[in-house]
């Protein structure tokens, strides 16, 4: 596989995994940007335990979601039925803290960051394929799952809670619980997401897990599409992959562009470009070419 | 017949081999990964101006092997993803790149170029980053701690009276690393350290920073700070009545536009360390100078303005030194050359000075230690690690 394409493949994936985990409490109306500090923390968690006690990429890895859910469920304790704000503060303070308590860790190298992480598999050619395959495979699961949350009771819930939480609550939605399971499936997607970003750069940095991750996931989703998964998955490759084919004499312009598209995009076109409506009419499309079919 | 049909494959094999040599191109084009966008944009101008300085002069001169020289800045926007798929497009075909820049950046994209066997110079970060990517890179600096701690220790020593330094430090990559090297020359002297005063990367307020700092009644500051910190600190520090400006320290990384504009006439007196010395008086640099502030609105080249410029010409010196054709057939071959004589230059004519390489690390760059007057700086003393 080309480099080019390899590196544009997995970090697409990594922001749509992080979107959508961003997307996933958005359904209940909370902005959980915890996830990029429990990006942070499953990460370096796993790169020490790679690094430094030789404990196999696999194992880790489980331990990078495991950890990521572990942190998400405590925060969800708490802040499992708050008002937006209050889980906007909560999550920009956790970032906060989160890279005060790494830089001060010289264990994961403190300021620094980590160097070197092994490739997976011995060579790098595995590594990229087995990065790939992780991250393509985890795609298809997290979304089959979103996709089966979005069209059960719970996703009926959550639409409701998103509207009016009063008025779902009347209707016997335990708004509490309803927050914890998605702020936790969250934080679990992040974990995960996390070390395999570092994965990909086979190094961590503080600054890998800035606000500028908030920035770019934010984009994605309200551009492509804040109602529905699919916004993700058609924004995070043009967000990411256009500007790579911009030519040099215009790259100083792509924050520009950038602003442009999005005021555009919120003025004309507030639900983003994917909206519910258009899914529903491509499922619909999709469900009457079954049926033609299955008509003898 | 067969001595014919011989001949024949001979022949083609012989058109084929030559045929398939790609030529070696009209033009030896670098790309260098900057940031050209983003929070350090400016920085990345004049990194990318030193550069294109040196690629102007060599190409008047008649170009490298008679060829021209062309830079070509591609914006990693300080963004690490973007950063390790423009490298992983550079390392197919390019012979040598300049960059990354920086830190987060250098740690996603080197080890792109370290796998694909590139040498991507990476002229701005401390040793203790570039050396996780040798052979494929150089460090433009020696160890933090050799080149610091006897450099700090030059500026304790002209002031026998000061018996308690504290340092305010910017939790940003080698930069504690730095802050603790300082430590280490200063308590060399007996000067006895200071807790250190942490200055958030995201500070907007500094007076209860030099609050905190003041109640340890320290005789000496040391700034491990960006630039425009650094001078909000020193005018949070004379507004509370701090008298002796000598006995205030910037370090390398603050020396920058932003110090002399936002410090203006409050950094009067104090004195601030660096690798390069302004003050020098030679044709080549003053040339530069000229340029630079021509191009500047009539600045001074900041610190870090000279290391692209020198990198640009210790890529012309092992392209004419190796034999290097620039030839695509040829580029696995001649990125190893480029690298391995990079590695160990020996004499090598900077723009302030000359200086040797060993196994990838400079064995004899003096640094610099200045006090502020005016705006300008004014050279105290030479140190030699």
């Amino acid at each position: 596989m080309p480099l080019p394409l390899y590196y544009f493949l997995a970090i697409t994936a990594v922001n749509v995994l992080l979107a959508w985990s961003l997307y996933l409490p958005y359904r209940v109306a909370h902005l959980h940007f915890i996830t990029v500090a429990n990006m942070a923390i499953s990460g370096y968690s796993a790169a020490f335990l790679v690094m430094t006690l030789h404990v196999p990429f696999g194992w880790a890895l489980l331990v990078g979601f495991a950890l990521g859910a572990l942190v998400g469920f405590i925060v969800s304790l708490f802040i499992g039925d708050a008002p937006t704000f209050a889980v906007v503060i909560v999550g920009f303070t956790f970032i906060y803290i989160t890279r005060t308590v790494i830089e001060n860790l010289k264990a994961v190298g403190g300021t620094m960051g980590i160097f070197g992480l092994p490739n997976i598999g011995g060579n790098p050619v595995t590594h990229r394929w087995v990065i790939i395959a992780i991250l393509y495979g985890l795609l298809l699961v997290v979304g089959f799952l979103i996709h089966r949350f979005e069209h059960s009771r719970l996703g009926r819930a959550a639409s409701a809670v998103f509207v009016d939480k009063d008025l779902a609550a009347s209707l016997g939605i335990d708004i509490k619980k309803l927050g914890m399971l998605v702020q936790t499936a969250s934080c679990t997607i992040a974990g995960g997401c996390g070390v395999l970003y570092g994965f990909i750069y086979k190094s961590f940095h503080l600054d890998f897990f800035t606000f500028a991750l908030v920035g770019i996931a934010m984009t994605i989703i309200f551009v492509g599409g804040y109602a529905t998964l699919w916004g993700s998955v058609v924004l995070a490759p043009i967000l990411y992959g256009v500007p790579l084919l911009f030519p040099a004499a215009i790259q100083s312009w792509r924050i520009v562009i950038y602003g442009a598209a999005l005021i555009l995009v919120l003025v004309l076109k507030p639900e983003g470009f994917i909206t519910r409506r258009f899914v529903y009419s491509i499922e619909s499309f999709l469900s009457g070419n079954r049926k033609k079919r299955n008509t003898p | 017949m067969k001595k014919s049909l011989g001949i024949l494959l001979a022949a083609a094999l012989l058109f084929s081999i030559v045929g398939c040599q790609q030529p070696a191109p009209k033009e030896w084009t670098v790309p260098f990964l900057n940031s050209l966008t983003g929070a350090i944009a400016s920085i990345g101008e004049y990194l990318e101006w030193g550069a294109e300085r040196a690629a102007k002069e060599i190409n008047d001169a008649g170009g490298i092997k008679g060829k021209p020289v062309k830079i070509v800045g591609v914006d990693t926007a300080l963004d690490p993803q973007k950063g390790s798929v423009e490298m992983a497009r550079l390392v197919k075909d390019s012979l040598v790149t300049l960059g990354p820049v920086p830190e987060p950046v250098i740690m996603a994209a080197m080890p792109i170029a370290v796998e694909n066997g590139m040498m991507s110079i990476t002229a701005t970060t401390s040793l203790e980053y570039a050396q996780k990517f040798f052979p494929w890179t150089i460090s433009w600096f020696p160890s933090t701690e050799d080149r610091l701690a006897p450099l700090v220790a030059a500026w304790g020593k002209q002031f026998p009276d000061m018996k308690k330094v504290v340092q305010f430090v910017e939790p940003y990559g080698p930069w504690p690393g730095m802050a603790d090297a300082h430590a280490k020359g200063l308590s060399g002297l007996g000067i006895t350290m200071l807790d250190k005063v942490e200055v958030p990367t995201d500070a907007v307020t500094f007076g209860p920073l030099v609050v905190k700092a003041l109640n340890e009644k320290p005789d000496g500051i040391v700034f491990v700070t960006a630039a425009d910190k650094a001078a909000k600190l020193i005018k949070e520090l004379k507004s509370r009545g701090w008298k002796n400006m000598d006995h205030l320290l910037v370090f390398s990384s603050a020396d920058a536009p932003e110090l002399y504009a936002t410090g203006a006439k409050d950094i009067n007196g104090i004195e601030i360390y660096n690798y390069i010395n302004p003050n020098l008086d030679s044709p080549r640099w003053n040339a530069f100078k000229q340029a630079y502030a021509d191009a500047h609105n009539g600045q001074q080249p900041p610190s870090l303005s000279t290391n692209y410029y020198d990198a640009v010409y210790m890529i012309k010196e092992a392209i004419e030194k190796t034999g290097v054709t620039g030839s695509p057939s040829k580029l696995k071959a001649e990125r190893k050359l480029i690298a391995d004589y990079l590695q160990n230059v020996k004499g090598f004519h900077g723009i302030m000075f000359d200086w040797d390489m060993k196994d990838g690390i400079p064995t004899n760059k003096p640094t610099y230690i200045f006090k502020i007057e005016d705006g300008k700086k004014v050279l105290v003393q030479e140190v030699k690690g």
